[in-house]
């Protein structure tokens, strides 16, 4: 079933959804555009290429608190923060995006260990695909295309939308996604004419160059894996590097968090926020030691944990190749062209 | 009820702080608003004391040390002098009152000027109002469950 | 006068050589081939075959001088830098991070030079307003003259005259956006702090967690650690994935520090960086 509506009443689809539950959406800022918890309609804009922060803060935010405590008090007495989860809507995520909430579900709820607040929030989400515009050229940064990922791919979204001109066609994908659609009284049904397209857009997206050509993923992390010791070429690579958390942060496949307690007066409240591997203190130990306290050794890990060591274990790459970290490292490190170089090694 | 301003005050061990003993011997009444943390310089004072102190809820903070050229260590003061007069153009710029924070040297024998000085800054903190921008408010604890 | 960007990397690419078969230099500091021509990388360049891959155009903005204290000290370095990268270096000299003897500086005379993130021309603003590097010991290219030079500080008065609850909501607003990636102490030449203040805990001095008032602790300490000695380079904004405008503090803190102790961070060698010096006859009225 396919439905469509017009790209300038987008709002009203908003307004719907909004009564329905929580609605989470690209808004335009300062800086560029982010993925926000929409609180007026109009806010919701679907001309942008991709955001600067990935999705994955709709899952896993950047804070969560876990339990609140009081200082001196028994444990017993301590309250662990409610999950209050409503239905979710999370708008205009382009594929390659929707396909690293995949790879994400690995890690929170795939290897016996179900982290709750992951899976509650992942449960209660419908996703909005939304394809690339394949008459504007892919962006230096991009790369998903060579990790088989297409630019206008359905797969995972709950709800796959596809932009024709002024027209935003929204097709089911799920059951949960086709049952949402038939909720919607705002879109109108898409014509005969609309489907074909439909289906064509998503071939086509298929072939859709971005800037690498497929390389074989077990190739690599076999790669990695010999060079490991070739301090010279890792030291070459991270020449530039700063080790900041910005590819971290911005990344839709970095997992990594840090349990901190913020005590104060007493009072506090154990929480997780976002880490970076990039971070020189994110494996200093108690003793003092520090394994990765060069920049080398931090860089080595992050390329090699998405490209080789995530490929051994969960045969998959944990990289998207939606190119944030190369759009916004402030020294424009591109990690592909690492991986490239050290295929050449 | 009447707002009564909660002033922190870092003294040094040499001059301000046996100053503040010398106004309680003669005693001298000041406002009980002031509590006094003792340093053993005024050079030791952390910038990042006075940013806590006001996320912590001081409505002011009055630094003492000893007069320029009295120093117990010869020039921690003069160095002092520098970087408080930094910190409180970056409370300025940042848009809390430069009223809030005050520098006076006051020597081991001034008893009376350090009561004088805590009066007056405790009424122009008084006057300012509670300081609300830095201040961290908690949430209470959840009822249990 | 345009900037003739062809020409400095030549120069750049002999001097490099140079240098480097004479065995004056260990490593050339200099910029790289990104990912794309827009894209250039801070590049290290340890032997002459390395030097080809020299580039120098209007992208290359990043401040080599982060990297000088990454190095062993003693390692004899060549550096490329342009007018603020070149106080940074200066500005690290007087703090004893390194040895002007161990440093052979390859001045580049620019103006208009374009964020790589954007493809702008970046607004001199934001930085120093300096064209020509202070410090060298090869110039490449020609002097930039009769441009006219905005004070650095210009861009202050609107934000001074704004009213101070104004003011807190401006900084208040700009620094809640703050996500801790701390892209701006990385970039950041003069901050080269092991542990970062922030990073510490025991004392904790604010909080991990990306909330309002550790965002405020962090920053606010920063500005302060920075004070005299931040050479007005704006690469800390340019890092900040999301923009917040952190030079002005930066501006406004070394505008204080220029008026109160009449110095100005990085410019000559001779100097004491502001808060670890003192005069006798400073007045008390820098504290009212």
């Amino acid at each position: 079933m396919l439905k469509k509506t017009a790209i300038n009443k987008i709002s009203e689809l908003a307004v719907q959804l909004m009564q329905k539950g929580t609605l989470i959406a690209p808004v335009q800022e300062a800086a560029g555009f982010n993925f926000r918890e929409i609180s007026d309609a109009k806010q919701v804009n679907l001309n942008f290429h991709n955001t600067i922060l990935s999705p994955k803060a709709a899952f896993f935010p950047q804070m969560e608190d876990f339990v609140q405590y009081q200082t001196g008090q028994s444990i017993m007495e301590a309250v662990p923060v409610e999950l209050n989860v409503k239905p979710t809507f999370l708008f205009g995520v382009r594929p390659c995006d929707v396909k690293s909430f995949e790879i994400m579900d690995i890690h929170f709820s795939g290897t016996g260990v179900v982290d709750p607040y992951w899976r509650a929030r992942r449960e209660a989400t419908t996703i909005f695909g939304y394809a690339f515009d394949l008459d504007e050229p892919a962006q230096a940064e991009e790369f998903y295309q060579t990790l088989g990922i297409g630019a206008a791919d359905p797969d995972g979204s709950d709800i796959f939308m596809i932009r024709k001109g002024e027209t935003l066609l929204l097709k089911g994908i799920t059951p949960k996604g086709e049952k949402l659609l038939t909720q919607l009284s705002r879109l109108a049904d898409g014509s005969a004419n609309e489907e074909e397209y439909f289906r064509n857009y998503i071939s086509r997206g298929r072939d859709f160059k971005t800037r690498y050509t497929c390389v074989d993923d077990k190739n690599i992390a076999k790669k990695l894996e010999d060079i490991f010791d070739n301090g010279d070429f890792w030291m070459k690579v991270s020449d530039a590097c700063l080790s900041c958390g910005v590819c971290t942060f911005v990344c839709p496949n970095c997992y990594c968090f840090d349990i901190c307690d913020e005590t104060l007066f007493g009072k506090g409240t154990r929480r997780r926020v976002w880490d970076a591997c990039m971070f020189t203190d994110f494996t200093l130990e108690a003793s003092g030691h520090n394994p990765r306290a060069q920049v080398f050794q931090r860089l080595r890990q992050k390329i090699k944990h998405k490209y080789s060591y995530h490929v051994r274990k969960y045969g998959v790459i944990s990289c998207v190749g939606c190119g944030r970290c190369t759009r916004h490292c402030p020294v424009n490190i591109d990690i592909f062209s690492i991986v490239e170089e050290a295929m050449t090694v | 009820m009447e707002f009564e301003p909660k002033i922190l005050g870092i003294a040094c061990n040499w001059c301000t702080y046996t100053g503040a003993d010398l106004a309680g011997t003669t005693r001298l009444s000041y406002p009980q608003n002031l509590r006094v943390v003792r340093v053993m310089c005024s050079s030791r004072i952390n910038p990042s004391f006075i940013f806590r102190a006001f996320q912590l809820g001081a409505d002011g903070v009055l630094v003492g040390g000893c007069h320029p050229g009295d120093c117990h260590y010869n020039t921690g003061n003069l160095y002092a002098r520098r970087r408080l007069a930094v910190t409180k153009k970056i409370l300025e710029f940042a848009g809390i009152e430069p009223e809030r924070f005050r520098v006076e040297w006051i020597s081991a024998s001034e008893g009376n000027k350090f009561a004088e000085v805590v009066r007056e800054f405790t009424e122009q903190v008084r006057n300012l109002g509670p300081q609300t921008k830095f201040k961290i408010e908690r949430e209470p604890m959840p009822e249990k469950i | 006068m345009s900037i003739n960007f062809k020409h400095i990397e030549d120069k750049l690419k002999t001097e490099a050589k140079k240098l480097l078969e004479q065995g004056k230099v260990s490593i050339v500091l200099a910029y790289g081939k990104g990912y794309d021509d827009h894209h250039p990388m801070p590049y290290v360049a340890r032997n002459a075959a390395d030097v080809g891959n020299i580039v120098f155009n209007e992208f290359c903005t990043a401040n080599l001088a982060r990297y000088l204290v990454r190095y062993p000290r003693g390692t004899k370095i060549a550096i490329a830098v342009k007018a603020a990268d070149s106080r940074a270096v200066i500005q690290l000299i007087q703090e004893d991070k390194i040895k002007r003897e161990n440093l052979v500086v390859l001045g580049i005379p620019v103006s208009g030079m374009k964020n790589s993130k954007t493809g702008e021309i970046i607004d001199s603003k934001t930085t120093c307003g300096l064209y020509n590097p202070v410090l060298y010991d090869i110039l490449l290219g020609k002097e930039v003259h009769g441009k006219s030079v905005i004070s650095p500080y210009d861009v202050l008065a609107e934000y001074e005259k704004m009213d101070k609850d104004a003011r807190w909501d401006f900084w208040k607003k700009e620094l809640d956006k703050c996500i801790r990636c701390y892209a701006c102490r990385k970039a950041c030449p003069m901050c080269y702090c092991d542990p970062c203040f922030i990073d510490q805990n025991k004392p904790k001095w604010g909080e991990k967690s990306p909330e309002s008032h550790g965002n405020l602790m962090y920053h606010l300490t920063r500005f302060h650690h920075l004070a005299g000695r931040c050479i007005d380079c704006g690469e800390c904004s340019r890092a900040c994935p999301v923009n917040i405008p952190l030079y002005l503090f930066h501006k406004k803190v070394a505008k204080e520090c220029e008026e109160m102790f009449g110095q100005v961070a990085g410019m000559k060698i001779e100097d004491k960086p502001t808060l670890v010096n003192f005069r006798v006859e400073d007045s008390d009225k820098i504290l009212e």
